[in-house]
């Protein structure tokens, strides 16, 4: 395996994900770094255009979680 | 008396240095004692305020004199050792108990070997091994050896139903359901074939959308087995557990599970019972806080009011309802007071910045040790200074402190900043303060964002500091990209109409009402036929054994002679207009009402069956119509030799998978009444599950005393009801006797289920949702019972659920409580987030408009650009769906437009 670590590009709503992202947080969760969190008011907001936006710009993965 | 925590409140910032340092590992009440934490700790990771506090019984320095880590490690100096008891004297015109329930401790009955047993544990101490806080980290695994269990059992009724053992006669209401909950979570939680087992006596799922849940148990291959175990023995090597039971057909059956869970039930703490002697309040026999029928969060002392577990066990919408019900008997009490304590504050003007160039201002946190112990916080606000448009970066140790809201206000104002970043922790806890800081310099509150660099960043990459610097110096990118394209937002002010709309004038219709005018509020009470009182005229007790014609007929006139409230009687809604605190409501005679909030309460009926021979023998009637008799004292009601009351007339049956929650107690109560008419009447009642719950079940042991005979019948198997010349005759096959029994009554009794009225109608008009059954979507079935996703629209009574008199009252009082906070508040603020349709480039294809939960968008009626969308903004919850479902690019979402994402997807 090389080094090659994937770029992941995530939104996440304001409501639940983003929450549970702070709670793995309070609990000390440790996880991979190579993910870059944008906040939506609710995964309902996140337009294809979005997705597609985003593996333009280079991601590897895009995560949407609502 | 406040108990000392020994932190400081003000300065904790919850950054868990002190637990880490903590050199004292003590058992964790929270996950039942079975993990650890340390002697200073937080409750959970939820808890609120994040606070931490010293367990003085546990703490080092309390019990030996030394140690005092936590005080050296501390960042912000917040452990205060001297911290005392403190007595603590408020004033309150009233007062609302909520002090809940313990759950029952099976340690001294040696029938369940729970004390001596490492594999048989009690609910709660199941529900934390799910828990990913839990003991085991959400890992299912049993307690002896952390092995997965292959097979699980559940025990119901430990603790309730049960006189002989302990004292507890009454049903916990809550056990069926978390039981079948937790053995539903464990089958979805193991990836293998998990063996599920439920023991029960009787599957108590009656509440709202229960016994659907119930079903799909049963599909997903959870064995619900009919049997009281008497005894568990365990393997001395394994530590599996064995049980004994006799199944339905009497045979004894043995089985080993790895794992055995208790379904305890509820119970008032031993301090509770003298908490309520000292506060001068009746309890029943059960220790429970005495209520009435008509006053269900009234305890006997005036001024004083109850809700949840305390005054019976109950589940959690049941609790929260009556919270609301138990805040709007107190806001009665309380309403000549209102807004006397108030006082307003001073806010600076907006200062004007469209047009200006972005400014922008990065402020950093280090959050102590928090992100500056893993980010290289200089290098980030080293960073921040060179990108695009940033006037100013600076860093501080706490930039939520006080000193620093001001040094940051000063700031904007001396560098003239128009748009603010703060790198912290997370928005949804500080957001609102900084934008406070914000409005304080002058600023309007929308030109903030704020980036997560603690909880999304240093505390979860702790091993490598160099990836969460990058990280953080991403986030903060991303963050300026998207506020230099932040506007000023603007919230509106909305009047809010003060007068109410009640629609339905049965029992809930009529308490709503009632409790509206009594804090001051007008009322139009609309009833679609002609008299008050709805189903209520038809019952002859309540199962407490209260006359419902004399209060019913107490509070028809107390409504009718209410000066603020305007009765309609014979009339329909024909049309519904507006949105919160703005209705315009048309009625059938073109008569139009305005209001600012709506309660439905229309009700439900019962359903007339055409089984079991009803409409072609008089001698088979309908619970309602045996109420009537014993309404008119009926004679005949004497002289019945053979009475039989069939259960689930119309529910739990494919057309109408529902329980109607309350026919059993119905029944049961009504059994007990023809004994005492006579008690030499044979009394039989086919039934199903008997689902007396709560303290129903002491109704259910009283007719069994009274020698009435409950026989139970399946699904498959339903009895049948002939008329043999001239006799009545129904069969049923015994599932204790394993035979067939016929009996020849001369009075049949059909349980009949309640059904919902036709709500299609109002549905639409207050754009409202109905479930499958026909019965109104509350907002949240846990959280909101009584609340619709339709703001200043409010729900009550049967119209929600099938339900007796207390809880359809309790409803109607929480639903003017929920309403009454939109009321006094007189004016609503629309926030600035909301959708915004540009009409130009609107293709009028509707889809924002079929999408929208809130029902924000619509067509514009007139003018240059009828037909295309708009969006009210009072109705808007600036989701967002409507702007990523638009077709043509017509609508944008203030505040997370599409070209601020874009600006933060470019910077990745």
């Amino acid at each position: 395996m090389s080094d090659w670590e994937p770029k992941i590009t995530t939104f996440l709503c304001h409501w639940c994900s983003y929450g549970a992202a702070d709670l793995a947080g309070v609990s000390r969760l440790q996880y991979p770094h190579n993910f870059r969190v944008i906040r939506v008011p609710c995964s309902g907001r996140v337009s294809p255009k979005f997705i597609l936006a985003a593996f333009r710009h280079g991601a590897d993965g895009v995560w949407v979680s609502g | 008396m406040k108990h000392p925590r020994f932190i400081d409140m003000s300065k904790c910032i919850a950054c868990g240095t002190c637990a880490e340092k903590c050199p004292k590992k003590v058992d964790d009440p929270f996950n039942e004692n079975m993990g650890k934490r340390k002697a200073i700790y937080v409750d959970y990771a939820q808890a609120v305020p994040l606070k931490y506090s010293i367990n003085k019984d546990e703490c080092l320095y309390f019990k030996k004199g030394k140690c005092r880590a936590c005080e050296k490690f501390c960042p912000t100096g917040a452990i205060n050792y001297e911290d005392k008891e403190e007595k603590v004297v408020l004033q309150a015109g009233a007062v609302i108990l909520s002090t809940g329930f313990k759950t029952f401790n099976p340690s001294t009955f040696p029938t369940y070997q729970y004390a001596s047993f490492e594999n048989v544990v009690t609910s709660l101490e199941y529900e934390r091994i799910l828990s990913a806080t839990g003991p085991y980290q959400g890992h299912l695994v049993r307690p002896s050896d952390y092995k997965e269990p292959q097979k699980i059992g559940w025990l119901q009724c430990v603790g309730s139903r049960d006189i002989n053992r302990c004292d507890h006669p009454y049903c916990s209401s809550v056990c069926c359901m978390y039981a079948v909950k937790e053995a539903m979570i464990s089958k979805e939680h193991a990836d293998y074939d998990l063996d599920a087992a439920i023991f029960f006596m009787d599957m108590r799922t009656y509440g709202k959308d229960f016994e659907k849940y119930y079903e799909r148990a049963k599909e997903h291959g959870i064995r619900f087995v009919r049997a009281r175990l008497h005894t568990l023995e365990e393997d001395p090597e394994t530590k599996d557990i064995k049980v004994r039971y006799a199944d339905e057909k009497g045979e004894i059956q043995v089985e080993t599970f790895d794992m055995m869970v208790l379904s305890v039930g509820m119970e008032t703490p031993a301090e509770l019972v003298e908490t309520a002697k000292t506060l001068g309040i009746g309890l029943d026999t059960d220790n429970f806080a005495a209520t009435g029928v008509f006053t269900p969060v009234e305890t006997s002392r005036k001024g004083i009011y109850v809700c949840g577990a305390f005054s019976g066990p109950k589940d959690i919408p049941q609790s929260v309802t009556e919270a609301s019900s138990a805040a709007a008997g107190a806001g009665l009490l309380l309403s000549s007071a209102r807004n006397t304590l108030t006082k307003e504050k001073h806010i600076p003007e907006e200062r004007n910045i469209i047009g200006e160039r972005p400014r922008i201002g990065i402020f950093i946190c280090q959050c102590g040790i928090n992100i500056g112990g893993i980010v290289n916080v200089p290098s980030v606000r080293d960073y921040a200074a060179t990108l695009p448009y940033v006037e100013y970066a600076t860093d501080s140790l706490y930039t939520c402190s006080q000193d620093s809201q001001e040094t940051m206000a000063k700031i904007i104002n001396e560098k003239g900043l128009n748009r603010v970043v703060v790198a912290a922790c997370t928005p949804k806890t500080h957001e609102p303060l900084f934008q406070e800081t914000l409005v304080d310099a002058g600023l309007n509150k929308y030109v903030f964002e704020m980036t997560n660099i603690r909880n999304q960043c240093s505390w979860v990459h702790k091993d490598s500091p160099e990836m969460a610097t990058a990280k953080a110096k991403d986030l903060v990118r991303m963050a300026a990209a998207k506020v230099s394209l932040m506007e000023p937002l603007k919230e509106t002010e909305l009047e809010v109409d003060q007068r109410a709309l009640v629609v339905g004038g049965g029992i809930a219709g009529m308490v709503a009402a009632k409790t509206l005018s009594s804090q001051g509020y007008q009322v139009y009470l609309v009833e679609q036929t002609g008299s008050l009182g709805g189903n209520a005229l038809l019952l002859s007790k309540t199962w407490r054994g209260d006359d419902v014609q004399s209060r019913l007929s107490e509070l028809i006139s107390s409504v009718e002679s209410d000066k603020n409230i305007e009765i309609y009687k014979d009339t329909k809604l024909t049309n519904v207009e507006g949105f919160v605190g703005n209705f315009k409501t048309t009625l059938n005679d073109q008569n139009v009402i305005e209001h600012g909030i709506a309660v439905i309460a229309t009700g439900g009926k019962e359903y007339i069956p055409n089984e079991y021979l009803y409409g072609k023998d008089p001698r088979v009637v309908t619970h309602l119509e045996l109420d009537k008799m014993f309404l008119a004292g009926d004679q005949r009601l004497k002289d019945v030799k053979n009475a039989v009351f069939i259960q689930c007339v119309g529910s739990r049956v494919p057309e109408r998978p529902y329980c109607s929650r309350v026919c059993c107690t119905h029944s049961v109560k009504s059994a007990i009444n023809l004994k005492e008419n006579n008690p030499d009447t044979n009394v039989y009642v086919l039934y199903r599950d008997i689902r007396t719950y709560g303290q129903r079940e002491e109704l259910y042991k009283e007719a069994r005393n009274r020698g009435v005979i409950f026989i139970r019948y399946s699904l498959e198997e339903r009895p049948v009801v002939e008329n043999i010349n001239g006799r009545i005759s129904v069969r049923i096959k015994d599932h204790i006797l394993q035979q067939g029994i016929a009996i020849d009554p001369d009075l049949v009794v059909l349980a009949s289920g309640i059904i919902p009225q036709d709500n299609e109608a109002l549905a639409q008009m207050f754009k409202l949702s109905v479930n499958e059954d026909g019965f109104f979507m509350e907002a949240h079935a846990k959280l909101r019972p009584v609340d619709f996703a339709t703001e200043g629209v409010f729900l009550a009574g049967m119209a929600h659920y099938p339900k007796p008199i207390e809880e359809s009252i309790a409803q109607a009082q929480a639903a003017v409580s929920r309403a009454v906070t939109l009321l006094a508040r007189k004016k609503v603020m629309v926030s600035g987030t909301v959708a915004q349709a540009n009409p130009v480039m609107c293709s009028s294809c509707s889809v924002c408009i079929d999408i929208c939960p809130y029902s924000a968008p619509s067509f514009i009626k007139q003018g240059p650009f009828t037909g295309k969308a708009e969006i009210n903004p009072a109705l808007c919850k600036g989701c967002g769906l409507c702007v990523a479902s638009c077709r043509s690019g017509a609508l944008n979402l203030k505040g997370f437009g599409t070209d601020q994402i874009m600006a933060m997807i470019n910077e990745i």
